[in-house]
């Protein structure tokens, strides 16, 4: 009825089970350290400071991850590989009903491990320093213990005045009240901290920037003082990450980050542009909408009209 | 018992027992249902508490603020009402009807006057549900209770009511123990609204 | 508990039982019997089930090129809105409340539910509000498009300027559906407490009743917190108040906590009672006890109690103050003990056991490997940087679609099967059952995995059109969501023709060790003739212990098992 050896009683565990058991701890740990590594190129490129911690604890989630999702699985497919029932035998197995050791064991490994896990994604975090709206430091009120020493490895907000980020139903133009330029594309200097107003004149709208990793919901009625740090000079995608109602989708711009050099020349000639209308894809469309045969759709809140600016992008320019 | 289910028609002893065992258990379900429903009352509490602590302009314009006499004559007269439901149950659980009826329904007068006071409270105020947060959570709050009361004093007439069928009562009642509960829980809920509403403000 | 003369309950169950309700007619009636009842939900839901299924089918149409090509927006947003809240309120919750309507009586030893009239009348709810949502694709405006979370201002908005929209349908269904749950919850709280067998202590309960308390504890806690939002958003939305509004100084963001308060403790209440399923499937077809029983079952409760303060961990991108998010995040990582408690001993019931790989307990093990998944991917969004970066992308539709529908779906047809015989009197048909376990496993990774890269790669949720360096694991996607489709077909015609033509079942087909499987399979009217005396734990396999000191069945299996 019961089998003489039981896997799950260690006192029975022979030399030889654990050095089987240790071998394949080590190979799990590492494919998974493979596995982790690999994590680094299902994203985006990494454009901002931010992305490189933020990358570094994915690689860091993915290994922990891998291993035990192999480990576990593995041990299932063992079982229903090799431990299965013959055709005929109608008998039950070990009446093995618990093993109080291995029971503490599996409770308190895991607790060390998110403990390690959150830990570790504090420190990062505390280095991030992310604005919230609320806050007015650049990072988190030090919860005692937490070492925050290298919290100090990005330069401190320089006192700049910040662009504006204005959001709407669907559009997003970026203000900049020194020049007073206003442009549907949001040009930064590279390795500079960018400083950002985030403002939302209708509905809850999220700015999103996947290249930098970092986002935030922009919630009408209150302003939002936000930050990060380019530093990688190209073009990337900014996406409204909020759902924002029908043509949400849509409402998309681009990033341009680019040298200091090539900044202060975009400044200067788009402050000599006059403000023209630029082209805008929800407001395209709806106007587009009347043309149809028939319209399978439901009546919508309407786009606002196009923004007017001295610099225009088109979404369907190049990015990365 | 064993032979129950054969015959539909000896199912009547069987539907009977049930009966008698869902009687007892649902004082255990109607105290259940009673602290799930204090969380919608705590809910909006918080929500209260959160816009008035958060919110800069929090009163509407020329509201300097809710009186607090005639509220308080009405707590009074809910917060007694407690007492006189608890005298009209003892009178229940001695089989004395009548003092059982006469103190019931004192208890349904004071529910009665609460609800009257609220309702004049609302006809003299300044401000309406749609006046900002203050005006939308003051009515919510308000509201919302006053339904509870209004309630409260139906479940109490029917049981009165019900005192009148003979042999009713014999035995204890569920549903005079249920509204009386719940008349205590309402008044507990309006306590708290009070002095969340006009002691602090 | 030997079970030793199954020959004898065949031969008996052949003939149908006195008193055994073989008259359809019954499911279409008012009826108060928690087994008729119990039947009614699930087979409700699952025409919701089939019905959201097919709008997820259309938005995968949609999705399968990057345009906005194939359905207009309003139409994808109203979709996706309808999609998400027929699965949550009209197929899952409905799904599983009528599951533990059938088992949680006939485990713990009681002839009904402790309030039966409450029960019905909590169940024909069901129709009435999935009717309503239904209606507002018919009315002007069309139905809701705001998303499941109906978040104002977006919710606010109706753009018809009617009265009846479908924002004031979706509500008025939502609040029915928190009436009807609530109904339920006050009458499992109430029979599990109240109306277990002699004999059968907390401890001797079967873990699937303790993940049913435990589900139906948070509803009672969480939904008065979705109500009192709703009930402020349908006042902001019909009578011109302004709590959620900006515009009239209302705060939306308050309306985030009231929601995400009931509706992150919302995804326990459904995921709970597939732990139950897992924890009474793996024994059966494993042949071996619950590997730690007692830790298992508790940690259902500290699930309940943990899932009450995490929910801000859909928050972190919402202007939430930095020492909330760290709070959060803790508490969210803590969550994942319990619930690894409970994984680590499925494998160690499965491990060494004589495993018995039909139907249900491919569906488990399947299940078992997705909330594996779905388990880590959830930590992983825990973590407050990485969230930041993908929440509100595809990483978060596929971390929940490995949930709920890899283990919670997948959970829900392993209990099917695993149930059918004794709800219906009849086998199903094997084959059929492990085609459908491996379209459907297939499918769901196909369907779900592709999500994660793509959330990686910075795929916002909710769109119609999307930028065309995503079309490629798009296309995936919408073949295994397709596949998934094609999956319920075995399903359907392996239930209904067993419903009418398979094989007779006996009272205990698995030789499993239960309450439910001491009698006739299906159970009579009030299930037991004797109220059964327990006098040992619900998972005594290898042993030789009785389950029962008497014969719950009464003369109807003579032969003491
Ligand atoms: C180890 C346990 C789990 C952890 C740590 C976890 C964590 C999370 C987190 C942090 C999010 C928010 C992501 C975001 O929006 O940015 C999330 C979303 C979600 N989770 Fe989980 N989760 C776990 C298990 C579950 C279970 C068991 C279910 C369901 C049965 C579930 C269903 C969901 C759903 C439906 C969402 C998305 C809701 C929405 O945005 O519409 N999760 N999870
Ligand atoms: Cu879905
Ligand atoms: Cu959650």
């Amino acid at each position: 009825m019961t089998t003489p050896t039981t896997p799950t009683k260690p006192r029975s565990l022979s030399f030889r089970t654990v050095a089987q058991l240790v071998a394949l701890a080590i190979a799990d740990a590492a494919i998974s350290v493979w596995v982790g590594r690999q994590a680094y190129l299902w994203m985006p490129p990494q454009a901002s400071a931010e992305a490189l911690l933020v990358d570094d604890l994915f690689g860091f989630l993915t290994t922990i991850g891998s291993f035990i999702f192999l480990g576990v699985t593995a041990a299932l497919l063992y079982s229903v590989l090799f431990q299965r029932a013959d055709k005929y035998d109608i008998s039950d197995g070990p009446p093995v009903e618990g093993n109080l050791l291995v029971e503490i064991l599996w409770t308190t490994i895991p607790l060390g491990l998110v403990i390690w896990i959150a830990t570790y994604s504090y420190q990062i975090y505390d280095q991030m320093a992310i604005l919230g709206p609320m806050e007015h430091m650049n990072h988190v009120p030090s919860l005692s213990l937490m070492p925050s020493a290298e919290a100090a490895t990005l330069p401190a907000v320089p006192e700049q005045t910040p662009i504006e980020v204005h959001v709407r139903q669907w559009a997003w133009e970026f203000h900049y009240p020194d020049q007073n330029i206003i442009s549907t594309e949001l040009h930064l200097p590279v390795n500079e901290r960018a400083r950002l107003k985030l403002i939302s004149e209708d509905v809850l709208h999220g700015f999103y920037v996947p290249a930098f990793r970092v986002k935030q919901d922009v919630i009408p009625g209150s302003t939002i003082d936000f930050g990060f740090m380019p530093i990688r000079e190209g073009r990337y995608r900014l996406r409204d990450s909020d759902y924002s109602g029908t043509y949400f989708a849509a409402n998309q711009s681009t990033v341009v980050v680019e040298s200091a050099e090539a900044y202060q020349q975009w400044l200067a000639t788009a402050a000599q542009q006059p403000l023209t209308e630029a082209d805008n894809r929800a407001f395209r469309e709806f106007t587009k909408l009347g043309d149809r045969p028939i319209s399978a759709g439901w009546k919508t809140v309407e786009p606002a009209p196009p923004p007017r600016v001295n610099f225009a992008s088109s979404e369907e320019d190049s990015y990365e | 018992m064993s032979t129950a289910n054969l015959d539909p028609t000896l199912n009547t002893h069987s539907a009977h027992a049930a009966e008698h065992e869902e009687e007892d258990h649902r004082m255990f379900g109607f105290i259940i249902f009673l602290l799930s429903e204090s969380v919608i009352f705590l809910s909006f509490f918080v929500g209260y508490t959160v816009y008035k602590t958060n919110l800069t302009d929090w009163l509407p314009a020329g509201v300097e603020g809710l009186e607090v006499r005639e509220p308080l004559i009405n707590t009074i007269v809910l917060v007694s009402s407690s007492f006189v439901i608890y005298f009209a149950e003892r009178f229940l659980r001695k089989d004395n009807l009548w003092g059982f009826r006469a103190f019931w329904l004192l208890t349904m007068a004071m529910g009665s006057f609460f609800l009257y006071g609220q309702a004049v409270e609302w006809m003299g105020l300044p401000f309406g549900f749609t006046d900002g947060v203050f005006g939308g959570t003051f009515y919510l709050l308000t509201g919302f209770h006053g339904l509870h009361v209004m309630t409260g004093v139906l479940l109490q007439g029917i049981m009165l009511g019900r005192s009148f069928l003979p042999n009713n009562y014999a035995g204890g009642e569920f549903g005079v123990a249920a509204t009386s509960l719940f008349w205590h829980f309402v008044d507990v809920i309006w306590i708290i609204l009070f002095i969340l509403i006009y002691v602090w403000q | 508990m030997s079970n030793a003369s199954l020959d004898a309950i065949a031969a008996k169950s052949d003939q149908p039982f006195p008193g055994a309700p073989n008259n359809w007619r019954r499911f279409f009636s008012f009826s108060t019997d928690h087994k008729v009842i119990g039947i009614q939900y699930m087979v409700t839901a699952f025409v919701f089930f089939l019905i959201g299924g097919l709008l997820a089918m259309v938005m995968r149409g949609e999705l399968i090129t990057p345009e906005a090509d194939l359905v207009d927006r309003t139409v994808y947003n109203a979709l996706f809105t309808m999609h998400g809240t027929i699965m949550l309120f009209m197929w899952t919750f409905p799904m599983l409340n009528g599951l533990s309507n059938y088992l949680v009586p006939l485990m713990i030893g009681a002839r009904d539910m402790a309030f039966p009239r409450l029960n019905a009348a909590a169940f024909w709810l069901v129709p009435v509000f999935g009717t309503l949502l239904m209606v507002s694709f018919f009315i002007p405006g069309g139905p809701s498009q705001s998303g499941w979370w109906a978040y104002p201002p977006v919710s606010l908005q109706n753009p018809t300027g009617n009265l009846i929209n479908g924002q004031v349908l979706w509500l008025l269904a939502v609040a029915l559906s928190g009436v009807s749950s609530i109904m339920g919850a006050v009458n499992f709280v109430t029979t599990i407490f109240r109306m277990r067998a002699p004999g059968m202590g907390w401890f001797r309960m079967p873990a699937f009743c303790w993940t049913v308390l435990s589900a139906q504890m948070i509803q009672l806690f969480g939904l008065p917190s979705l109500t009192a939002g709703a009930v402020m958003l349908l006042l902001d939305l019909t009578a011109g108040t302004s709590f959620f509004d900006p515009a009239k100084g209302g705060d939306p963001v308050l309306y985030q906590h009231f929601f995400w308060f009931y509706s992150h403790p919302a995804v326990y209440v459904i995921i709970l009672p597939i732990f139950g399923t897992f924890s009474e499937v793996f024994p059966v077809y494993a042949r071996k006890p619950l590997f730690g029983y007692r830790f298992v079952v508790v940690s259902s409760l500290i699930i309940t109690v943990l899932s009450a303060m995490v929910w801000v961990h859909h928050m972190f991108a919402s202007g939430t103050p930095s020492w909330m998010r760290m709070l959060f995040m803790f508490s969210t990582m803590l969550i994942s003990v319990p619930t690894g408690v409970k994984v680590f001993a499925w494998v160690a019931t499965v491990w060494g056991g004589k495993l018995r790989l039909d139907t249900p307990m491919l569906f488990a093990l399947g299940g078992l490997v997705c909330f594996l998944f779905a388990g880590i991917t959830g930590v992983m969004l825990g973590a407050v940087p990485f969230d930041i970066h993908v929440n509100n992308t595809y990483f978060v539709v596929g971390h929940f679609h490995y949930v709920i529908y890899g283990a919670t779906v997948m959970g829900i047809y392993a209990a099917i099967y695993h149930w059918f015989p004794k709800m219906t009197g009849h086998m199903y048909y094997e084959g059929l059952g492990k085609l459908h376990f491996v379209l459907t496993f297939i499918g769901v990774n196909l369907n779900f995995f592709p999500m994660h890269p793509l959330g990686l790669m910075g795929m916002p949720r909710r769109v119609a059109s999307y930028d065309p360096e995503f079309a490629y694991w798009n296309v995936i996607a919408s073949l295994g969501g397709f596949l998934l489709g094609v999956s319920t077909l075995p399903f359907i015609l392996n239930i209904v023709s067993s419903w009418v033509l398979g094989k007779r079942a006996p009272a205990n087909p698995w030789n499993a060790i239960g309450l439910e499987w001491l009698i006739p399979s299906p159970p009579p009217v009030e299930n037991f003739e004797e109220i059964p005396i327990v006098v040992s734990g619900p998972y005594g396999y290898g042993s030789d212990e009785s389950l029962v000191a008497n014969n719950p069945a009464g003369e109807l299996i003579s032969e003491h098992s």
